[in-house]
C-alpha cells in the first residue's frame, strides 16, 4: 500500500466520534497549559499520561498529541496579548507580536499567528505523510550499533546546533543519562545508583523529572518575576480576522522559508524553539532594510517564528515514531507514553501497528484545523484565565504538578523528587542551562545504553563497529561533524532577539 | 538577600559535579570494566558519570573566567525575598501532603494563599481552597478513578 491509502485508512480510524471529542478536548487542555506560566507543552502531556492508562493506545496518542497542538497554539496568544512566552517556542513571537497588539491590533496578530502557525503544521503533516514510509523502511536496515549512532546523532545535534554554552548542554544531557540509569538495570537485573533508597528501585521517572523541571521550576522563576499582567484588550472582531486572512498570502515567501526552515529543525533534533529563532532571524535578514523595523510589529516577524515553530512541532514526531528519537522535549515525553503503553518506537511500529502511526498522522491534519478554529473562537475565554489573581492561580498550578506527580506512580516520595527538581530546574533555567537535552537523554537513556552494550557485545569491545558498513560510519560522521563543525569556524548561530521597542 | 551570578554558577556546578561523582563512585563499586561476558553492570553510568564531572569542571571554571559577570546579580533583594515567601509554604505543602494526604493539603495550601498572599477574607479563603479540592476528587477518584494520596483525616469523613 502507498502512503496515500494508509493515510486514508488513518482518516477513517482518525475521524469517529469519540477521536473528535478526544481532539476538541485535547486542544482545549492544551490551550489551557500554555496559557499559563508554569504549565507548557512538555508537562501538560506529563500531566495527563497517567491518566490515560484507560484509554487504547492510539485514543491516547491523539489526545497527547492535540493536546500538543493546543499548547502551542496557547503559548502564542500569551505571547501576544501579555508579552508572556507560555512556552519557550513562543518567545520569538513575543519581539513583533506584542508590540502590534499593543498598537491596537490585537485581532490582527493573533489571526497572523494563528493562521501561519496552522500553516505551518499542515506543512509538517504533510512532510510527514511523504516521507514516512521511506523513513520507516529505511529505518529497517538498522542493527543494534546504527541505532546508537542514531541516539549519538540527536545527542551531538543538540550539543551543536543549540544556542546556548555547549558544556552547559553536555552536563544536561549526562546528568539525564545518569539519571536514566538509577534503578534495576533490565539487562544484567543489577540495581544500581540507588544509594539504599528503597524508593528509587524502580527507578526516576522522567514524568516526575518533566513536572518538576518545566513546572514547578517554571512556576519558580514567574514568582521571582513578580508577576504583574500587562494585558491588551483581547476581543475578536470576525471582520478583522477575515481581513488578515486575505493579507496572509502576502507572506507567502516567509511562510514558505519558514515552513522549510522548521521542518527541518524538526526533523533533525533542533526543536522547536531554535526553529522559531532561526526563522525570525532568516526574516528580519530577507526583509532587507525595507519596511519598518523589525521588532515594532512587523507582520513577517509574527507569521516567521509561528510558522518554523508548528512546523517543528509536528515534523518532531517523524523522527519520534520511525526512529524511536524524538527531536523536542514533548515529544520525548510522548514517546515515554508510547513506551509505557507498551509500544516500542522504531520502524516496526509501521509495520505491526499501522492504525496506530496513520491514525495519529491522519488526526494531526485534522486537530490542527480544529486547533485553529477553536482558538480563535476561546480566545478572550483563555485571556481572562490570566486575569485571576496570581495568589490564586499560581498555587493551584503548583498543586496540579504535584498531584501529577504523585499519579506517576502513586507514590509519596515522587512529590520530594518533584520539589527537588523544580528547585534544581529554577536554577539551571536562569544559568541558561537548556533542559530539553536532559528530558531527551533520559527518555533515550535506556536505549542508547542497550544499542551500546549489544555494540559492544557484537564487537568484542571495539569502538571500530561504529566505522564497521557505510550506514553507520556515515551516520556517525554526520554526528561527528555536529559536534566539532560548529566549534570551528567561529560562525556559531546565537539567538539574536532585538531589542523590543516598547 | 542578593545573589551573584557566580555562586549560582558555582552551586550548579558543583550539583551537576556532585552528580556525576555520585555516579561514578556508585558504578566503580559495581564494577564498570570489561569481562567475557560483556560490560559490567557500571560500565556506562561510569563513563557518563566522568563526562558530566568534566562539564562541571569547565562550567565552573568557564564562570569564573567570565569577567564582570561576578558582580552582576543573579536575584536582587526583592526577589529573593518573594521567592523565599513562596517557597516555604510549599515545602510545607510538600511536606503536609505526604502527612495529611493530598486533598487535605491542597486545600490548606490553596487557602492558605489566597488568605495570605491574595488578601482574601478568610471565608473565602477557605471556600476557594475547599471548592478546588473537591474539583480534584471529581476529576481524579470519580472521572478517571485514579486515587490520589489520602492521608489520616479522609476515613474520619468515611472517604477511603
Amino acid at each position: 500500500m502507498d502512503n496515500f491509502s494508509l493515510l486514508m485508512g488513518g482518516f477513517g480510524t482518525a475521524l469517529t466520534p469519540l477521536h473528535i471529542a478526544l481532539m476538541i478536548g485535547g486542544v482545549l487542555m492544551g490551550l489551557v497549559v500554555g496559557v499559563l506560566p508554569g504549565l507548557g507543552a512538555p508537562n501538560g502531556v506529563s500531566l495527563l499520561i497517567p491518566l490515560t492508562f484507560s484509554l487504547d493506545p492510539t485514543s491516547a496518542i491523539i489526545l497527547l498529541s492535540s493536546m500538543y497542538w493546543g499548547a502551542l497554539f496557547g503559548g502564542s496568544t500569551t505571547s501576544i496579548l501579555f508579552n508572556i512566552p507560555g512556552e519557550p517556542s513562543s518567545v520569538a513571537t513575543t519581539f513583533d507580536g506584542y508590540p502590534m497588539a499593543r498598537r491596537g491590533q490585537p485581532t490582527r496578530a493573533l489571526t497572523l499567528a494563528f493562521m501561519s502557525a496552522g500553516f505551518g503544521a499542515l506543512l509538517g503533516v504533510v512532510v510527514i505523510t511523504l516521507l514516512a514510509g521511506w523513513a520507516a523502511r529505511f529505518a529497517l536496515r538498522f542493527g543494534a550499533p546504527e541505532y546508537f549512532a542514531v541516539y549519538f546523532l540527536a545527542f551531538a545535534a543538540f550539543i551543536g546546533m543549540g544556542t546556548g554554552a555547549p558544556l552547559k548542554i553536555v552536563a544536561s544531557l549526562s546528568a539525564g543519562l545518569l539519571l536514566s540509569t538509577v534503578g534495576m538495570d533490565s539487562v544484567t537485573g543489577v540495581v544500581r545508583l540507588t544509594y539504599g533508597f528503597t524508593d528509587l528501585l524502580g527507578g526516576i521517572s522522567f514524568l516526575v523529572v518533566v513536572i518538576g523541571l518545566f513546572g514547578l521550576g517554571e512556576i519558580l522563576a514567574t514568582v521571582q518575576e513578580g508577576l504583574r499582567f500587562r494585558g491588551v484588550a483581547s476581543r475578536i472582531r470576525l471582520g478583522d480576522v477575515l481581513a488578515t486572512m486575505a493579507e496572509l498570502p502576502r507572506y507567502w515567501a516567509t511562510l514558505l522559508r519558514s515552513g522549510v526552515v522548521g521542518t527541518w529543525m524538526g526533523i533533525t533534533p533542533g526543536g522547536p524553539t531554535a526553529a522559531s529563532f532561526m526563522s525570525y532571524g532568516v526574516a528580519r535578514q530577507a526583509s532587507g532594510k525595507s519596511g519598518p523595523a523589525f521588532g515594532t510589529g512587523r507582520p513577517e516577524g509574527i507569521v516567521a517564528p509561528e510558522a518554523a515553530d508548528h512546523s517543528a512541532g509536528t515534523c518532531a514526531m517523524l523522527p519520534m515514531l520511525a526512529l524511536g528519537v524524538p527531536s523536542s522535549a514533548t515529544a520525548a515525553v510522548m514517546m515515554g507514553g508510547l513506551m509505557i503503553w507498551g509500544l516500542t518506537p522504531g520502524p516496526m511500529l509501521f509495520a505491526t501497528k499501522p492504525d496506530f502511526v496513520w491514525g495519529l498522522i491522519a488526526s494531526m491534519y485534522v486537530s490542527n484545523v480544529v486547533a485553529v478554529i477553536l482558538v480563535l473562537a476561546t480566545v478572550p475565554l483563555f485571556a481572562a484565565l490570566l486575569r485571576i489573581p496570581f495568589a490564586i492561580i499560581g498555587p493551584i498550578i503548583v498543586a496540579i504538578c504535584l498531584v501529577g506527580a504523585y499519579t506517576v506512580s502513586s507514590a509519596g516520595f515522587d512529590l520530594w523528587l518533584a520539589l527537588v527538581f523544580g528547585l534544581v530546574g529554577y536554577l539551571l533555567t536562569r544559568l541558561d542551562y537548556p533542559l530539553a537535552p536532559l528530558i531527551l537523554a533520559m527518555v533515550l537513556g535506556h536505549k542508547a545504553e542497550n544499542a551500546f552494550h549489544q555494540s559492544m557485545i557484537l564487537s568484542d569491545g571495539s569502538l571500530g563497529i561504529f566505522f564497521s558498513n557505510p550506514l553507520v560510519a556515515s551516520i556517525m560522521a554526520i554526528a561527528l561533524a555536529l559536534l566539532i563543525l560548529p566549534r570551528l569556524g567561529g560562525l556559531r548561530r546565537r539567538r539574536n532577539p532585538p531589542e523590543v521597542v516598547e | 538577600m542578593r545573589v551573584g551570578r557566580l555562586p549560582a554558577e558555582m552551586l550548579a556546578a558543583a550539583l551537576t559535579g556532585g552528580l556525576g561523582l555520585a555516579g561514578v563512585l556508585g558504578s566503580a563499586e559495581l564494577g564498570a570494566s570489561w569481562t567475557e561476558s560483556g560490560p559490567e553492570p557500571g560500565y556506562f553510568p561510569f563513563y557518563v558519570g566522568l563526562i558530566l564531572i568534566a562539564a562541571a569542571l569547565g562550567n565552573g571554571v568557564m564562570a569564573l573566567r567570565a569577567r564582570g559577570a561576578q558582580d552582576e546579580a543573579w536575584l536582587e533583594p526583592e526577589q529573593s525575598r518573594r521567592l523565599l515567601g513562596f517557597l516555604v509554604p510549599l515545602l510545607a505543602y510538600v511536606a503536609g501532603s505526604v502527612w495529611l494526604g493530598l486533598y487535605v493539603a491542597s486545600a490548606v495550601y490553596v487557602a492558605f494563599n489566597a488568605r495570605f498572599r491574595g488578601g482574601y477574607r478568610g471565608v473565602v479563603a477557605v471556600a476557594i481552597g475547599a471548592a478546588f479540592t473537591v474539583l480534584l476528587y471529581v476529576v481524579f477518584e470519580m472521572a478517571f478513578k485514579v486515587p490520589l494520596l489520602k492521608g489520616p483525616l479522609e476515613p474520619l469523613l468515611g472517604i477511603h
